[in-house]
């Protein structure tokens, strides 16, 4: 993927994209980047990038190798690389994942935890 | 916002399980399971597979759909085109190559008329379209057989319609009345 920078760049690489028109209620899983401008409630497992559009709306928990928010997410979320919460987004949930990104802007409730079940002692644990 | 609108894609490994429904054209490579409701157009690619209740606007099938498909516009099935189930829609476009097993209604079909020889003229140039490739080759065989030009004329724009569509609508009074 070349470009994950900008949320205004339409991802050009992934095929499959939820438009911004379409509620889905149930489950979506697969293997490929998924972008999400609409409304989907339920759960989410992917094995690739889920990107949520500024107008993408999310009541679901989600399992994936990348996560990037720019819209609203209510449900908890595991990454097994990497969550990215961008400006303007709204997150609400527990968020696991090794590689936790929260932008200035960003709205965000709940637990985070990069320890991804590695339970060594922390620095400021024992 | 990011891209244009109206251009939903269902990837080709993605599994959705659920209800879907929007008001935008959806194109399905993956899989759809559950229920489909769209106001505008369904597009199922070859890699697609669709195993739901489906009510669009228009639905194009070049892969497979299993379940009951009801769309206020027109139904086709192309020639790689699979479907099980039952299709309620004005217009129902099978062409040749495409597979498929189920119900069809198209509504109120005159059959009187259609006996009589009289075709409405509004319906006659309403659905240019959709006739001339269901119609072509049965026209020409009917042609054959009768060898009257007389009898073939008026039949001719859409031969097989009257007595199946006559079999199929008692057979649907027939379901109602199980359902109920």
């Amino acid at each position: 993927m070349a470009a994950l920078d900008k949320p205004a760049a339409p991802r050009s690489g992934a095929n499959t994209v939820i438009g911004s028109s379409i509620v889905i209620d149930g489950e979506i899983s697969g293997d490929e980047d998924l972008i999400i401008e609409g409304t989907v409630k339920g759960k989410i497992a992917l094995r690739q990038s889920l990107y949520v559009e500024n107008s993408g709306v999310i009541e679901a928990d989600i399992e994936t190798a990348n996560v990037e928010v720019s819209g609203q997410v209510t449900g908890n979320i595991a990454a097994t690389d990497k969550v990215e919460l961008k400006a303007d987004c709204k997150v609400v949930g527990d968020i696991r994942a090794p590689r936790i990104l929260i932008a200035d802007g960003a709205a965000f409730k709940g637990n985070v935890d990069m320890e991804m079940g590695v339970r060594a002692p922390s620095p400021r644990g024992k | 916002m990011a891209t244009a609108n109206g251009s939903t894609v269902i990837g080709e490994s993605i599994l959705i399980n659920g209800n879907l429904q929007g008001d935008e054209d959806l194109t399905v490579r993956g899989r759809v399971e559950g229920t489909v409701t769209l106001t505008r157009t369904l597009v199922v690619e070859p890699t697609g597979v669709v195993k739901a209740e489906v009510q669009v606007k228009n639905c194009i099938i070049a892969g497979v759909v299993i379940g009951n498909v009801t769309a206020s516009e027109s139904v086709e099935i192309t020639k790689e085109g699979r479907m099980v189930g039952d299709i309620s829609a004005p217009r129902v476009i099978i062409v040749d190559g495409a597979s498929f097993r189920g119900r069809v209604d198209m509504g109120e079909v005159d059959v009187s008329a259609a006996e009589r020889g009289e075709r409405p003229a509004a319906r006659a140039l309403a659905r240019p379209a959709t006739r001339p490739a269901l119609a072509a080759r049965p026209a020409r065989t009917l042609a054959k057989e009768e060898a009257s030009a007389e009898a073939a004329s008026p039949a001719a724009p859409r031969p097989p319609a009257p007595p199946p569509s006559f079999g199929m609508g008692a057979l649907k009074r027939k379901v109602v009345v199980k359902r109920k």
